[in-house]
């Protein structure tokens, strides 16, 4: 199921450790990167790309919070909501996505465009409020801005 | 030396070990739910918290291991409080419903819950649901119930090496799941409900049926479907078996079971037992009352003898038969009738590679404790799965990877993917030439050690293929090949494990001869793996054409003169017909009664149907069995006996312990020695039998191998060879028979049937347990049963999983779905010997091997066709 550059990849994280099992992590996040979230086929691939059981696999995965087990929209939106960012402003913010992209808290837009996840704290206080897109880091954020940066993202 | 004092108590201890086990080895309890003796330490439940003095806080005594001069206190007005604290935790999310769970009673959290007291929580929230899940035919999973102690998952992973189910999610929200959510399609061992502390995994079979205070009888005996002989305690209550557990003290599989000893008792109760004599009436069988039945078969027999002589008579015996069964049958047909026609189905692998190596090798060459393959640094496994045909021993193999031993697996071994240093795949029927090459390899870095000269120089004389036939033949990369002479060439404990795959070929001769060099060569442990349980006690009860009982060879007068004595009569010296002979000769004409005792020829032998039509052909047939086999259709009497848990005897398992069996049922009938006593006494023989007991104390006088033998010496601890006995002085033998030479390997897109020895299956038993069929069938939405083929074979064809095809040898075709199964080989269909005309034996054409009378049952050419192609 995967695309030969995945196999590729993979192989390679593979064989820079001694236990195909220490290999699962990385494994899992180039999994994750090429269709946003880990289905049991996509697991199921990992497993025989690593010849690892198949529920270790989704042992693992389910432990952490950066794997999605559901399908994600084609861009995350990670707000952060913690205390900082909460007195700057970040429930107005989150309030503004919630009637502008008609998006909840977990879920995902009707065209598939964003999907919404509230963090705990992702190190930026200094610029508060902050959040992800995708890998991208967005701080000192206003209502205007917000959706200056969100348009970016199609 | 170790002394620490525990609760004042001084101990002294060889090694190092953790409290809780050195606590445990004084009688002093220290309650736990993650730690089991048989897993990884973990330190995870945190009920095992101890004073250490001298340690700031409280240590948990399953992972701290002792050292000299430790004072330990397992019992505090602190530890206690720390305990139930811990329960307050576990009982957060717990939802106490005892009344209704099965392991209310036998429940370690109940127990700790009223030692400890943690009954009033504080926690106000709501307790997190999770249904119960039934989507298992035989396991049920209560989440709710589960205290995350991981037992399960440290059993699946860490010592049964399934791997099929983990803890999912995280925090509160963390369950044991397998992979699919549901349905576990496991190698259902069974191991993770033995470890649940809890009532969070627990068995269907049982279900809701009854209360563990009203078990009303727990038995120790052994598992009656393969050679391995695992010891297993019978749960009974109102004459059912209603449950089966392992125990980790005792037996030679210390704690563990598979699918069929766990699972798979259910035949035994099952309604298509056989309950009366029937006797041929107008071309059917009918009922008919004991006195008749035996008579007709006595006076039957004594008519063909007085007719025909006695070597026109035959007798087909079973190592589904205890020892005292099988000894009792060979003594009936040699002194009763007076014929030494008798063998049975070990013939066809074990036998002949467990007579041959014990000739070569020296007496008990194949006597090898399963204990000792976990220890070995290198093995060798070729001729079949070890963890589909004996599971146990399997897992053994398993263990010893996973201590850094190599492990080396010729040919498709499934179950040891990922269990093994490397795995050489020869192409279709080359593996003698693998062997041949093994051999002169492995002969040029290693001396020999001058035991068995004549041997020896066979081994020299033998014209090893050359390497270029690794890659030109075997189609195996010679540089891999190369790494694995010299891994083995390296280590100093060896064992070899051998499976019927390589014994029923043409070249059995060579192949044997080969595996015994190499054997010879490493000083290895060989381990024969046996599809049965008692296949060892058949050849040492005798029940072969040329041997006596203990070994003893029939043409040497001096035996036969000290059995004759013992039994007051006379023993034929001409040596007896093997079991494929005997059919030919039914066949021919010269063989007209035929005696077969727990065994299903036309199923278990190949070519089922000239099996049939020559057995056909005799004038008698009497079967004795406890289903309706497609054997007994054809008898002229069928005597029903009793099964595996409502007799006592022994068997005598694959590293040739013997072992009891005990009676846990009591069911209207007559065992099988009985039956043959009172046949016995009808011929006019002395079989004053009032139980198995009186016969394994004829057995310790007849066979000089299990003298002085008693069932208290067994329990004693005499279960091991050579018991109390003394085995057969002989010489080394120079494994003097002729070589085959390699056949050619064959063509490429050329398919070949071989038989799948399916792990929760095993013949005319499993049959009848639903259990096993329905795990069976769990594993995909096919019929039963199905033929496996490779994704390659599939594409090749153009067949979708599941897709119905018919599959046709040169004489035979049967339709079936297929399964498609990754890693399987390309030349490969695999069918398992075990449904009703679909069984992979009966289809197989054979030869026989002129002189170990093994049949080849190899290079069947099947083709596949699409439905809608015919």
């Amino acid at each position: 199921m995967f695309s030969e550059s995945v196999i590729k990849e993979l192989e390679e994280v593979r064989v820079k450790y001694p236990d195909s099992r220490s290999a699962l992590l990385p494994a899992l996040y180039i999994a994750q990167s090429e269709y946003g979230w880990l289905s049991p086929e996509a697991m199921q691939a990992v497993s025989s790309a690593l010849n690892i059981p198949p529920a270790i696999v989704k042992g693992v995965s389910t432990f952490y919070a950066m794997f999605k087990h559901k399908p994600m929209g084609r861009h995350l939106i990670q707000l952060c909501t913690n205390i900082s960012c909460m007195i700057l402003g970040a429930e107005t913010l989150l309030d503004l996505l919630k009637k502008r992209y008609g998006i909840e808290e977990g879920g995902t837009t009707s065209d598939e465009r964003f999907s919404l996840i509230i963090m705990e704290c992702i190190g930026g206080c200094d610029v508060a409020p902050v959040m992800l897109v995708d890998n991208d880091y967005y701080g000192n954020l206003n209502e205007e801005i917000i959706v200056e940066i969100l348009e970016k993202y199609k | 030396m170790i002394t620490i004092t525990i609760n004042g108590k001084e101990i002294r201890l060889e090694k190092p070990v953790t409290i809780l086990e050195a606590a445990e080895m004084h009688g002093i309890m220290i309650p736990h739910f993650c730690y089991h003796p048989l897993l990884e330490k973990w330190g995870g439940c945190r009920m095992c918290l101890v004073e250490v003095e001298k340690m700031p806080k409280l240590q948990t005594s399953c992972t701290l291991y002792v050292t000299d001069g430790m004072a330990v206190r397992t019992e505090s007005d602190e530890i206690s409080k720390a305990r139930k604290a811990m329960l307050e935790f576990v009982l957060i999310n717990h939802p106490l419903d005892c009344p209704f769970c099965d392991k209310a009673g036998e429940c370690t959290l109940q127990d700790m819950t009223i030692k400890y007291g943690a009954d009033g929580g504080r926690f106000e929230e709501g307790k997190r649901k999770h249904p119960e899940n039934i989507d298992d035919p035989l396991i049920v999973r209560n989440m709710e119930r589960c205290i995350s102690c991981t037992r399960c998952v440290r059993m699946c992973d860490g010592v049964q090496g399934a791997s099929a189910i983990s803890m999912v999610n995280r925090s509160n929200r963390t369950f044991v799941e397998p992979f699919s959510g549901g349905r576990y399609n496991c190698e259902y061992c069974g191991n993770c409900l033995t470890v649940c502390p809890v009532g969070a995994i627990m068995s269907r079979l049982h279900r809701h049926a009854y209360r563990p205070w009203q078990v009303e009888e727990e038995i120790k005996t052994v598992c009656s479907y393969c050679g391995v002989g695992c010891s297993m305690i019978l749960q009974t209550r109102e004459n059912n078996i209603i449950r089966v557990t392992p125990k980790s003290e005792i037996g030679v599989n210390k704690g563990i079971l598979c699918a069929k000893g766990y699972f798979g008792y259910g035949y035994i109760q099952s309604g298509k037992r056989l309950t009366s004599p029937l006797i041929k009436r107008n071309f059917k069988l009918e009922p008919s009352s004991w006195e008749e039945a035996l008579t007709l078969v006595a006076s039957r027999l004594i008519e063909i003898k007085k007719k025909s002589g006695g070597e026109s008579i035959g007798g087909i015996a079973s190592a589904r038969c205890t020892n005292e069964e099988n000894y009792l049958f060979q003594k009936l047909l040699r002194a009763g009738l007076g014929s030494n026609n008798i063998d049975s189905i070990v013939r066809i692998g074990f036998g002949t590679a467990q007579r041959y190596m014990e000739d070569v090798l020296g007496q008990g060459a194949t006597a090898n404790l399963i204990s000792g393959i976990p220890t070995s640094e290198g093995i060798i496994i070729i001729g079949g799965d070890p963890t589909h045909i004996n599971p146990v021993l399997g897992v053994q193999i398993r263990d010893a990877f996973r201590r850094g031993a190599k492990v080396f697996t010729i040919g498709y071994t499934p179950g040891l993917e990922r269990f093994r240093t490397q795995n050489i795949s020869p192409y279709s029927f080359t593996e003698t030439t693998l062997l041949g090459n093994i051999l002169s390899e492995l002969l040029s870095v290693i001396n020999l050690r001058g035991e068995n000269e004549s041997f020896e120089s066979k081994i020299k004389g033998f014209e090893g293929t050359s390497i270029e036939d690794i890659e030109g033949i075997c189609r195996v990369n010679r540089i891999e090949f190369k790494k694995m002479i010299k891994d083995l060439s390296d280590v100093s404990s060896a064992s070899l494990v051998i499976g019927p795959d390589i014994i029923q070929r043409s070249e059995v001769r060579t192949n044997l001869f080969l595996l015994t060099a190499i054997a010879y060569i490493l000083n290895a442990r060989v381990y024969l793996l046996a599809e049965r349980p008692n296949e060892q006690g058949v050849i040492d009860m005798g029940c072969l054409p040329d041997s006596l009982p203990g070994g003893r060879p029939l043409d040497v007068e001096s035996f036969r003169r000290r059995d004759e004595e013992l039994w007051g009569c006379e023993i034929p010296s001409k040596t007896g017909l093997t079991v494929l002979e005997m059919v030919e000769a039914a066949n021919s004409g010269s063989l007209k009664g035929l005696y077969i005792m727990g065994e299903n020829p036309v199923f278990n032998l190949p070519d089922g149907s000239f099996i049939k039509e020559s057995l056909k052909k005799t004038e008698f047939i009497v079967v004795q069995d406890i289903f309706m086999t497609e054997t007994a259709e054809i008898a002229d009497v069928v005597l029903p006996s009793l099964g595996w848990a409502e007799k006592e005897g022994t068997y005598t398992n694959l590293e040739r312990r013997i072992q009891i069996l005990r009676k846990a049922i009591d069911r209207q009938g007559m065992e099988d020695w009985r039956i043959i006593s009172e046949i016995g006494e009808r011929l006019g023989l002395k079989m004053p039998y009032g139980s198995s007991r009186d016969i394994l104390n004829e057995i310790s006088k007849v066979s000089p191998l299990h003298a002085g033998l008693t069932y208290d010496e067994i329990d004693k601890g005499f279960d091991l060879w050579p018991y109390k006995g003394t085995p057969l002085r002989h010489k080394l033998g120079a494994g003097d028979w002729p070589l085959t030479n390699a056949l050619d390997s064959p063509d490429n897109n050329t398919l070949y049937l071989f038989i799948e020895r399916h792990m929760f299956l095993s013949g005319t038993m499993s049959r009848h347990s639903t259990a096993l069929n329905s795990i069976y069938q769990s594993t995909g939405s096919y019929g039963t049963p199905y033929a496996k083929i490779s994704p390659d074979v599939a594409g090749r064809i153009g067949l979708k999983d599941g897709e119905s095809v018919t599959i046709k040898t040169e004489r035979e075709q049967i339709v079936l779905p297929v399964k498609i199964e990754k890693g399987m080989p390309d030349y490969a269909v695999l069918l398992s010997n075990n449904f009703r005309e679909k069984g992979a034996m009966s289809l197989l054409p054979f030869k026989i091997d002129p002189v170990t009378k093994t049949p080849a049952v190899e290079r069947c050419e099947i083709k596949i066709l699409k439905r809608e192609q015919e």
